[in-house]
């Protein structure tokens, strides 16, 4: 008797021990860099507060610490440089006042380059309201190991006109590494994100191109997204030569935001937006899907669960996932005029990840296989038009993507129509030239 | 997870059969916590930072204002007796915004036949080249006001040459000779003998340059807060005489387009009780401590919040009006106010706090108002249901 409780317990034992080493692995990644800080927080304090317009801010080397954060507004023609990203360090690490480490408003032709950014309580880097803006060899991190109580956004360019990032890092956000929100005429090009939640995200943007970039080890990797009730809407997005793999770290998104949603294991996800070409990426190893197409509701939970609608508090810009999305009447919750073509798409993992429903799916109705391509097929009420053409709003073409596995989910339907055949998909979408 | 918790319990009924094993799994899993604490701990605390100053320049600017407050044409005789001179006028406000108590003294400069044009709503219209003087200090005995006191801070809003305000800010000296222009704020501390004879002190802030903009924007340009009609509206001592204080302005040829008296608004006086209703009484308070921010153009215009002294809309007002962007200023509480129970409003909770990510106003006060949040719990209370 004894001997067999014993047994029994052993056992158990076990099985708790490879419980344990499931719920610890895969342990999060750490970013630890060596620093010295040095303290000189009032002349550089004194040289934003003092800027005028045409104004150069010439930070020195070093690694330098800030109990605040470092405001600008309403300038113009403002240059902000350090001396190399490896050189210039401003942390806000333990900041006493402010949310963002550098915070600029409604400027125009403003250039910051050339330093790291790292450890504010809120964003790292946020620009709102502005014009001709370029985020130039900037690495934006949170120190330490990964986790929530990291800052919500690594570069936060939101409501502005003429953006360009380039030669960018974005490390560990608990929101978006590399975001641009609400802003028109955007380009994205040769960054690496990689520890966030969302590496590379498009918000509401329009005119926006993202190229040869590098975007791993994030929940999800590029995300082209279009959300409701707020203050613009985003088309006209172009993803090109970018390099996106092995997003496959777990969710540690603050609850209730938007990106807390995504599953880990997600290479690209087009939501909701309308206008998008997808081409010549390399697109490899996501253990849940390599590129999906889904509507905004896939994101909204069943009305029935309303009542369980909890209000936390969220971070400052945050954004939750909407139930009354059909309340704005000026968005559509569905993608259109999506081409996605001449990508490479690859995956070593034979198996997905389970701790999602998508990863379950897979194992049900995808012989277990990860998608290369996914489309939700959660059909507005007027995909068809009249002579039961597909809308060519809502058309969505895949071609010379070389052998993959597609998977249409017939999700608004209990998944009864799931198919792997891309046949039906194979056409062209035009897109005018300003893209 | 569901493994665990069986183990857990299954040690509970069998304290005594635990493997040895198992100890190390559950020693393994407490460390793992402790871990994840430490890092906790640590990414919210600042490191130490060896203080170092700029070997060359860190911005070719210059700070090209006026250095001292003793340039300006504003006060005769000693400096620190805030005696105006010529073309400067002294004014008082119905109400005041709080601010930890220090009591302020206001005047206005204006250039030789340059004066202010009436307007019945909103501030009052300057000529260029007015400018607006605040000063802040503290009695040694708030119950001799006019002793001996201690200036610490001086603020201008300039009108400038292509009409839009300028802000600047002078921060005196120890020996009360002068005051030197602001650039990056700072702390000092306070102390005076309170009405009741009790000696009260505190640190005192003294907010940075672009911190002027937290409170004195309106749409995207600077603007004053105080001179409009409604707050302007009362008697004031000029020569020794009451004298009422916009038809003196009229007299001495400052002050254009004055209305006849009772086309002019008042707002009541919040801790006079002869003043007007508790109502008008509260509203002016919320009025001159919230609706700077609190209006439809103000930087809280996104909270659908407007406290402005004219809005009648009772939800717009925060009756049953539920939070929209106030984090963890929410306090978990539902609506800003709730009529009949002060407790349960967010108004009340946040001017209670003097926690810089949950109090309001979000600057310039680090104490409570004690005897205005006695006015507003008051105010509340009487709301009808």
């Amino acid at each position: 008797m004894i001997l067999r409780l014993k047994a029994v317990l052993t056992i158990m034992s076990v099985l708790a021990l490879i419980a344990f080493l499931l719920l610890k692995s895969p342990t999060m990644p750490s970013y630890n860099p060596d620093r010295d800080y040095l303290d000189m927080e009032i002349p550089i304090l004194r040289a934003f507060i003092t800027a005028q317009d045409s104004s150069v801010i010439d930070l020195p080397e070093g690694h330098y610490l800030f109990s605040q954060s470092l405001i600008l507004d309403g300038k113009k023609n403002i240059i902000l440089r350090g001396k190399g990203i490896e050189k210039t360090v401003l942390s806000f690490k333990g900041q006493k006042q402010g949310a963002e480490g550098i915070r600029i408003s409604n400027c125009k032709n403003l250039t910051i380059e050339n330093m790291s950014i790292e450890d504010a309580a809120g964003d790292n880097l946020k620009i709102t309201d502005s014009e001709n803006v370029t985020i130039r060899n900037i690495r934006s991190a949170w120190t330490g190991k990964v986790s929530t109580q990291n800052g919500a956004y690594a570069l936060y360019p939101v409501l502005c006109k003429n953006l360009l990032i380039e030669g960018c890092e974005a490390i560990g956000a608990s929101d978006a590494g590399i975001y641009v929100g609400q802003s028109q005429n955007v380009t994205v090009k040769n960054n690496k994100a990689y520890y966030n939640v969302a590496g590379i995200e498009s918000e509401n943007s329009s005119q926006v191109e993202i190229f040869n970039n590098e975007v791993y080890q994030n929940t999800g990797g590029l995300l082209i997204f279009n959300l409701p009730h707020l203050t613009v809407y985003g088309e006209n997005v172009k993803a090109h030569n970018n390099y996106i793999h092995d997003n496959n770290l777990r969710n540690f998104g603050v609850k209730g935001s938007i990106v807390s949603s995504v599953p880990r294991g997600s290479g690209v996800i087009i939501m909701a937006t309308k206008k998008v070409a997808l081409f010549e990426n390399k697109i490899e190893n996501h253990k849940t899907i390599n590129s999906s197409i889904v509507s905004y509701e896939i994101y909204v939970p069943p009305k029935k669960k309303k009542k369980k609608k909890k209000k936390k508090g969220l971070p400052n810009g945050v954004r939750q996932v909407e139930n009354d999305y059909e309340s704005d009447t000026k968005y559509s919750a569905y993608p259109g005029k999506i081409f996605i073509y001449n990508n490479q798409f690859k995956n070593k993992h034979w198996f997905p990840a389970l701790d999602n429903d998508f990863g379950k799916l897979w194992v049900y109705k995808n012989w277990m296989k990860i998608p290369d391509i996914a489309y939700d097929g959660i059909l507005p009420k007027d995909y068809y038009t009249k002579g039961q053409q597909i809308n060519p709003e809502y058309k969505v073409c895949i071609k010379n993507n070389g052998k993959i596995n597609f998977a249409a989910l017939d999700a608004a339907n209990d998944f009864n129509e799931f198919s792997n055949d891309v046949g039906n998909y194979e056409c062209e979408v035009e897109f005018e030239k300003s893209i | 997870m569901t493994l665990e918790i069986m183990n857990v319990k299954l040690n509970l009924k069998n304290p005594s059969k635990m493997s040895p094993l198992k100890y190390f799994y559950l020693l393994g899993i407490s460390l793992s916590f402790l871990v994840s604490c430490k890092n906790n701990v640590e990414k919210g605390t600042a490191p130490i930072a060896r203080k170092v100053v700029p070997k060359i320049a860190i911005t070719k600017d210059q700070f090209n204002e006026i250095a001292k407050l003793s340039e300006y044409p504003f006060f005769e005789g000693k400096i620190a007796d805030l005696k105006p001179a010529e073309n400067v006028y002294e004014y008082k406000l119905n109400n005041a915004l709080f601010s930890d108590y220090s009591h302020k003294k206001r005047f206005i400069y204006f250039p030789k036949g340059k004066k202010m044009f009436y307007r019945p709503e909103g501030v009052m219209e300057f000529d260029v080249g007015s400018i607006i003087i605040k000063n802040f200090y503290y009695p040694s005995d708030f119950r001799n006001p006019e002793g001996e006191k201690k200036i610490i801070e001086t603020r201008l809003l300039i009108k400038e040459q292509n009409q839009s305000w300028k802000t600047l800010s002078y921060v005196w000296n120890e020996e009360q000779t002068d005051a030197f222009v602001n650039i990056i704020g700072g702390k000092t501390p306070v102390s005076w003998i309170d009405h009741n004879g009790k000696s009260q002190n505190l640190i005192y802030a003294i907010p940075n340059q672009t911190l002027c903009k937290s409170c004195h924007m309106l749409g995207k340009e600077i603007s004053p807060i105080g001179p409009i009609a409604g707050q302007l509206n009362r008697n004031n001592i000029y020569e020794g005489m009451v004298h009422d204080q916009l038809e003196y302005f009229v007299q001495k040829e400052v002050l254009k387009g004055l209305p006849k008296k009772e086309k002019r608004p008042r707002f009541a006086i919040w801790n006079q009780e002869d003043s007007g209703t508790l109502d008008d009484r509260a509203k002016a308070y919320l009025h001159i401590n919230c609706a700077h921010c609190h209006n439809d153009l103000g930087p809280a215009k996104n909270s659908g919040l407007n406290l402005t002294y004219h809005e009648k809309n009772k939800r717009r007002r925060g009756v049953y009006k539920p939070p929209i962007a106030a984090g963890k200023g929410s306090g978990n509480l539902k609506f800003s106010i709730v009529p009949g129970e002060p407790e349960n409003s967010i108004m009340i909770y946040r001017y209670k706090s003097t926690d810089p990510g949950i109090m309001m106003p979000e600057v310039g006060r680090k104490s409570i108002h004690k005897e205005g949040l006695a006015l507003m719990e008051e105010y509340i209370h009487s709301l009808e249901m």
